[in-house]
């Protein structure tokens, strides 16, 4: 089971969903949510802050990502987090990508980021965390 | 000559003195009167000679005379031969054909020209005028006639004519025939004497010239030819135009000729170009160009306008001709296509926004719903009541979430019309769809028979091949006759740079005199079947078109249907 995973989506159902879920299925201790990748990126910021000068003994190593969000998309905010600020830091975040979309270019852009291990369809379901749970 | 002269007229008088001599002799031998017969045989002598002097006289005078006519005649006769000879190496050096009539006698004579020009044999020709007059085109005859005897009738100065004659071998050449008369002292017309020459040629040229003439006249292009700048020291001087010229500015060509093309073409509608046109009018250079320009009356039109150098027969740059052709309706065309692309290019980017929020904004709140029913499973409900709706929430929900997936699977296909082609072979596509198919195929058990050869490669997309072979197997099993087992019959061909894939199977089939324009159709169905949705043949149409292929049906109800797929190798 993970620690701590963050879950980053517009939609207050679709988190509301992602929670229920995960906690259904035991896959996480604690979720964090975020509005849009801005929000979520504070939230980082926040850690290190909080932590200066120390390493970081908490912190998300899994991200559930959406992609069309209002302020920053999923994509902007993968842009980001891969900048070394954030990339060296948070060495063992992967993320997936949770979308509403099936556009095959969508996909294939995904995979051009290192930390992003999936690229997921909504809604979230308790067998795609079963099959998750192999991996972490 | 006078010798001989003088020496008969010596004989004579010797003859005469010898005659008085002896009648002297024999007068005097019969009479006695001595004295008298001497006295007169000197009177006698004396009379002898002076008779003869004068004698002498008259015939040398004579002789004189004589001499001189006959002088002049030889001169005449020197001067005829050489003005015969003349004229005959004329006749063999002109390649005109002389002829000569007698006209009270009707007797016609020919050079040697009618043989050569005409190709006549010697014998061939006639000696009359009928002869000449037959062999004139028809069309000419009368008009050549009348002006021919008007000639002779004195009634016009010169004749000279132009018609057709025939040659031997009945073919007719144009000529020019010129004709003088010889008059009698009562200024009768007595002879006529004319020379043909063969103007075919020139006749030819001529008509030639004038077709080629009326490209310019009659074409519905401006054509201008302007003399070149050097000829006239700087801008190049109109010299011609024709009608369409006129037609289409409104310029008579006497408002121009002599004048610059500035007369018409605006220094606005060449400003553009003006840097382009005054190097091609330096270098010589073909140019073209297209632009507004204002008609006389101030109207606007398009023109395209074009000049090409040319030269004389030296080689050097002589005129410019120039074509314009009015290409407003052209342009107006152009635009209103510009107009429509715009607008279709418009609508085209508000379709694909729409497909963006159907695969975005629907599918959001959807995966919402599919995801809250499938925690929801997990509660036990004890209303019965409640537990129906939420089962008739969960059919709805879970079919509107088929329906915008198939949607977002159709705008996908339409969004990318160059799909990425690789080499695929046809063997490894129907494995993987019989993989797929397993379950299916091991549930209905249908006779599979599958004849591909070996090499058939094709360069397309791996995974619309798959979708399209998908489909066209669980349409075939899903349609099967209840009546019969199941046959599917899949065999590929190539032909050319073709290759051809036929798909057949012996189900219900479709009726294809009410559905043929439907059976692509999305959303269209002929079989009221539960989980039949109207997508499938829709999506294998959209995957083989995307791919540049093509697909057919045939069907007969109860007989079975059979797809041919095309695609280009």
């Amino acid at each position: 089971m993970l620690d701590l995973i963050l879950c980053v989506d517009d939609d207050p159902i679709t988190l509301m969903l992602c929670k229920m879920v995960i906690a259904k299925s035991s896959f996480a201790q604690e979720v964090v949510t975020a509005q849009h990748g801005e929000e979520a990126l504070a939230y980082f910021d926040d850690l290190k802050l909080n932590n200066l000068g120390n390493d970081i003994a908490r912190y998300p190593k899994l991200i559930f990502l959406d992609l069309n969000m209002p302020v920053m998309g999923g994509w902007e905010f993968l842009d980001e987090f891969a900048k070394p600020e954030y990339a060296d830091v948070f060495k063992e975040t992967r993320v997936i990508v949770l979308s509403s979309t099936i556009d095959p270019r969508d996909i294939n852009k995904s995979k051009t980021y290192p930390m992003v291990i999936d690229f997921m369809s909504k809604p979230i379901t308790k067998e795609m965390l079963e099959d998750l749970k192999k991996i972490f | 000559m006078k010798n001989k002269v003088s020496k008969i007229s010596l004989l004579f008088i010797l003859f005469l003195m010898f005659l008085a001599f002896v009648s002297h002799k024999l007068l005097t031998h019969f009479t006695s009167d001595n004295n008298s017969g001497t006295f007169h045989l000197i009177i006698t002598l004396a009379i002898i000679m002076i008779s003869g002097i004068i004698f002498n006289y008259t015939i040398s005078k004579n002789n004189q005379r004589n001499n001189k006519i006959f002088d002049k005649l030889k001169r005449n006769n020197d001067e005829i031969r050489e003005s015969n000879e003349r004229y005959d190496i004329v006749a063999k050096a002109t390649s005109d054909t002389i002829w000569d009539w007698k006209i009270q006698e009707d007797h016609f004579i020919w050079n040697k020209g009618i043989q050569g020009i005409f190709g006549y044999k010697k014998e061939d020709v006639g000696n009359t005028s009928k002869w000449w007059f037959d062999r004139i085109h028809p069309e000419d005859s009368i008009k050549m006639s009348i002006k021919l005897y008007s000639f002779i009738e004195q009634k016009t100065e010169r004749w000279h004519d132009e018609y057709r004659f025939k040659c031997a071998d009945g073919s007719y050449k144009y000529v020019f025939d010129r004709g003088f008369l010889v008059k009698d002292e009562n200024g009768t017309a007595i002879r006529m004497i004319g020379a043909i020459q063969d103007i075919t040629k020139q006749k030819e040229e001529e008509q030639r010239l004038k077709l080629l003439e009326t490209v310019i006249t009659q074409t519905k292009d401006s054509v201008i030819i302007t003399e070149s700048e050097k000829a006239n020291k700087g801008i190049p001087k109109i010299v011609f135009v024709n009608p369409a010229f006129t037609e289409m500015t409104g310029y008579q060509s006497g408002e121009v000729v002599g004048k610059s093309p500035t007369v018409f073409m605006g220094r606005q509608s060449v400003k553009n170009d003006m840097q382009r046109l005054s190097q091609a009018l330096r270098k010589k250079e073909e140019f073209k160009f297209e632009t507004i320009n204002h008609k006389k009356n101030g109207d606007e039109y398009w023109i395209s306008f074009s000049m090409i150098p040319i030269t004389n027969s030296e080689g050097e740059h002589s005129h410019w001709i120039s074509m314009q052709r009015d290409i407003t309706e052209e342009k107006h065309r152009e635009k209103e296509r510009e107009q429509l692309i715009r607008e279709l290019t418009q609508n085209n980017k508000d379709l694909k926004q729409f497909s963006y929020i159907t695969s975005h904004n629907l599918r959001a709140p959807l995966s919402n719903l599919t995801g809250l029913l499938n925690l929801m499973q997990d509660i036990p409900v004890e209303n019965l009541e409640l537990k129906e709706i939420l089962n008739g929430f969960s059919t709805s929900t879970h079919l509107l979430n088929e329906t915008i997936n198939d949607l977002v699977k159709v705008v996908i296909i339409k969004d990318n019309p160059s799909i990425q082609k690789e080499e695929v072979l046809i063997k490894d596509v129907f494995e993987n769809v019989f993989n797929q198919l397993s379950f299916l195929i091991s549930l209905h058990k249908p006779i599979l028979k599958i004849e591909l050869e070996k090499v058939t490669i094709l360069n397309i997309n791996k995974a619309y091949l798959e979708s399209i072979l998908l489909n066209l197997f669980t349409n075939a099993i899903k349609y099967r006759s209840p009546k019969r087992t199941l046959r599917i019959f899949v065999s590929s061909k190539e032909v050319d740079d073709e290759i051809t894939l036929i798909f057949k199977d012996n189900g219900i089939g479709i009726d294809m005199e009410r559905n043929r324009d439907k059976i692509f159709g999305l959303y269209q169905r002929f079989h009221n079947y539960p989980d039949s949705k109207g997508l499938g043949l829709y999506l294998v149409k959209s995957q083989v078109e995307t791919m540049g292929g093509s697909i057919q049906v045939e069907s007969e109800v109860d007989k079975g249907t059979t797809f041919t797929l095309t695609f280009k190798k």
